[in-house]
């Protein structure tokens, strides 16, 4: 712009510029008001998904936290149980506890005959009810011979129907319960033994293939034990790893190509770990497949590389006039590191840890690699016991086909929300709570 | 000072930078430099610097901004190692030891020349762990009572004694700057070094907390010999007994105190202690 200077004079320069800056103001507030409100738009849709998506989850998970009992009056007819007088805790173990319940719901139902029907009124109760009979004879002994009632878990059918999922005005050939069985049902319903109550099962058995009688305690504890793993594991050697890359080691071609690998090593598909995880601890050191153990130990791999991103940025952030003050003192590196700067890093360390193992958490992809997609029953004891975990407990409720499985997974995915967002909470608080400002 | 017109310039008056003037050596010296150059990757920041430290007396590096008289400091008790591509050559001994001879550990050096740094930085942990972290690690205190007594000593001797001994537990951190500094002085002797090196410690307190730091200072000679780096030619002229002007790397001349700020004998020095750069 060849514009002739002009001679101004200092104020009437000062007054120029006013005027053009003033021109200018409008647009610029304008464009800052557009600005904040894209911002807000932002906000306010992603709260609304985040809304839509909890919403979602929530209310197809509200009614998997009850569950249908049916009320028996149940004699333990020592004649059925016990036959031979043999009072042995084996025999009773073994005895035919089906066969009590049945003789209840015949009570209830004197007309029913024929075989079908028979079999359509036991079908009303689920196939693990007769165990439910058998711990409390188990619990309790001086129950032999005596009668009492029992809330007994109804099947899945009864429970859907209940819960209002079967439409009882739908063709009979459609349904899954025959009209005589809704007849029951109602009959049961006006006795007052049919009542909805609080699933405590879910939270205290493993899988099942019965909808009524699953439950995510197994795979709870196999994500704990499998988190455990990973903790036990990668905490000492990321933080370790971390300390010695950035305080002790020198500054070389190694450093910088160990540091290259580490950062690409956090960005690959976890799925590749599982790979791995396969090919060296199942096949090659032949470690149970399926374990929690080797669960964690891939997951370990896929930890590690966050951890130690993470240690060393909190010690790059510690100051570096404390390292100086400890080593002015005549305070060794080791002692420098260990008493002053490890201490005011750890906050960072921590939090990160926490968000990597919250990753673990929810992974399922490597898992499946290394055998948790089995159908597992009996709640892990041990590292070396088949498990599963949370993420594949809900892939294979998801794919499974019975209806009582659709408000399970919805109920699973809450309770590793929950436990997602108990340890990101954990992060956030120790994060303020230790903060430090030198 | 020296007026130019009724006493002019001796004819041997100094000009060429390249050879230090003065009393550069004393007898008995606690530390002496002789050729000392650093390098900073390729930057030459001290070129052939010789000077020597008497015991007990506070000498002062004088220089405007730059001119390596940090650098200078830091090689005494070899805090440039810890900046990496930093190389010192030449011999700097103490007690007649180089302390650069190869197998010398640095931890008890940093212990027998301790440092006081220009922006306070206490541990952010209790007064009484400030003062005692230094005995503990060298194991000077055999007991906890001995611990305690060599913590009040030191706060005594940095005069902070009386304003925090109910306080000892407090955060260091919860000083004032001047407080804080003293604080770091006194985890400084708690150690029981021979010499303190202060680099630039009143710059970043108000004036009366460097009074009372520029006193602390003349009451440590007694027992410690001191180097200390300033910015302020009046605080040199306060504190010192001799003082070294560095330029652009190499010490130019080295003498009294008084001599230097009232007669001096290089045309820089001259330069720089009437304003004409600085």
């Amino acid at each position: 712009m060849n514009k002739p200077q002009e001679a101004l004079s200092p104020s009437s320069q000062g007054v120029r510029t006013h005027a053009i800056v003033k021109a200018g103001l409008a647009r610029r507030r304008s464009a800052e008001i557009r600005f904040r409100a894209y911002g807000l738009v932002c906000i306010v849709l992603g709260l609304a998904f985040l809304l839509m998506l909890f919403g979602n989850i929530i209310s197809h998970a509200a009614t998997a936290f009850q569950q249908t009992y049916v009320a028996l009056d149940v004699t333990y007819d020592e004649s059925v149980l016990d036959p031979e007088g043999k009072h042995d805790a084996e025999a009773l173990a073994a005895a035919d506890y089906p066969a009590l319940l049945k003789r209840s719901l015949q009570a209830l139902f004197p007309d029913v005959a024929g075989r079908q029907e028979k079999r359509a009124l036991y079908g009303l109760l689920s196939s693990g009810a007769a165990f439910e009979a058998q711990k409390r004879l188990q619990a309790n002994p001086g129950l032999l011979g005596k009668t009492e009632r029992l809330w007994l878990p109804a099947d899945d059918d009864v429970d859907m129907m209940v819960k209002g999922q079967i439409d009882r005005n739908s063709d009979e050939g459609d349904r899954r319960l025959k009209d005589y069985q809704i007849a029951w049902l109602d009959k049961l319903k006006a006795d007052g033994r049919l009542e909805k109550h609080f699933n405590t099962r879910f939270f205290t058995s493993g899988d099942s293939r019965e909808p009524e009688l699953a439950g995510i305690w197994g795979a709870l504890m196999g994500s704990l034990l499998t988190l455990l793993v990973v903790g036990a594991l990668s905490l000492p050697m990321g933080i370790a790893t971390a300390v010695y890359l950035e305080e002790f080691a020198p500054q070389n071609r190694w450093t910088d190509i160990i540091e290259v690998n580490i950062n690409n090593l956090a960005a690959v598909p976890s799925i590749v770990f599982g790979l791995l995880g396969l090919a060296v601890f199942i096949n090659f050191f032949g470690l149970p497949r399926s374990s929690p153990l080797v669960g964690g130990l891939v997951l370990t791999l896929m930890t590690l590389p966050v951890i130690i991103i993470a240690g060393r940025s909190a010690l790059k952030s510690v100051p570096p006039s404390i390292r100086e003050a400890a080593l002015g003192v005549g305070a060794s590196q080791m002692q420098t590191v260990f008493h002053h700067v490890l201490p005011l890093a750890m906050p960072g360390m921590l939090t990160g840890a926490i968000i990597g193992m919250a990753r673990a958490l929810g992974e399922s992809a490597p898992l499946l690699m290394i055998g948790m997609v089995a159908f597992i029953v009996d709640i892990p004891g041990g590292l070396s016991d088949p498990a599963s975990v949370l993420p594949v407990q809900i892939y294979l409720w998801a794919d499974s086909s019975e209806r009582g499985f659709v408000e399970r997974t919805s109920a699973a995915i809450l309770v590793l929300l929950a436990f997602l967002i108990v340890m990101n909470g954990l992060a956030v608080y120790l994060r303020k709570r230790y903060e430090r400002r030198w | 000072m020296r007026n130019p017109e009724k006493n002019p310039a001796p004819a041997s008056f100094a000009q060429e930078p390249n050879k230090t003037v003065g009393d550069i050596y004393v007898a008995n010296p606690r530390i002496e430099c002789r050729g000392v150059n650093v390098f900073y990757g390729q930057k030459h920041a001290i070129m052939d610097a010789s000077l020597d430290v008497g015991r007990n007396e506070v000498v002062a590096l004088i220089g405007p901004s730059g001119c390596g008289k940090s650098t200078f400091l830091r090689c005494l008790n070899r805090m440039n190692d810890t900046i990496a591509g930093c190389r010192v050559s030449g011999e700097i001994k103490l007690d007649g030891q180089d302390i650069y001879a190869g197998g010398v550990d640095v931890v008890p050096l940093r212990a027998q020349v301790g440092m006081v740094f220009q922006k306070p930085n206490p541990f952010p942990k209790s007064i009484f762990e400030n003062v005692a972290y230094g005995p503990r690690i060298h194991g000077l205190a055999a007991s906890k009572a001995e611990l305690e007594e060599i913590v009040e000593s030191s706060l005594r001797r940095a005069g902070l004694w009386d304003e925090v001994k109910d306080y000892l537990h407090h955060p260091g951190t919860g000083l004032s700057g001047g407080q804080q500094q003293r604080l770091c002085i006194a985890r400084t002797i708690a150690v029981s070094p021979e010499v303190i090196l202060m680099d630039e410690p009143c710059s970043a307190l108000d004036p009366i907390a460097t009074a009372k730091i520029e006193q602390l200072i003349d009451d440590l000679r007694e027992h410690y010999t001191i180097a200390i780096v300033t910015h302020s030619m009046q605080q040199a002229a306060r504190v010192s007994q001799r003082t070294a002007y560095f330029h652009l790397g190499r010490v130019i001349e080295v003498g009294d105190t008084a001599q230097i700020f009232t007669n001096p004998r290089h045309q820089l020095t001259e330069d720089y202690i009437t304003g004409r750069f600085g």
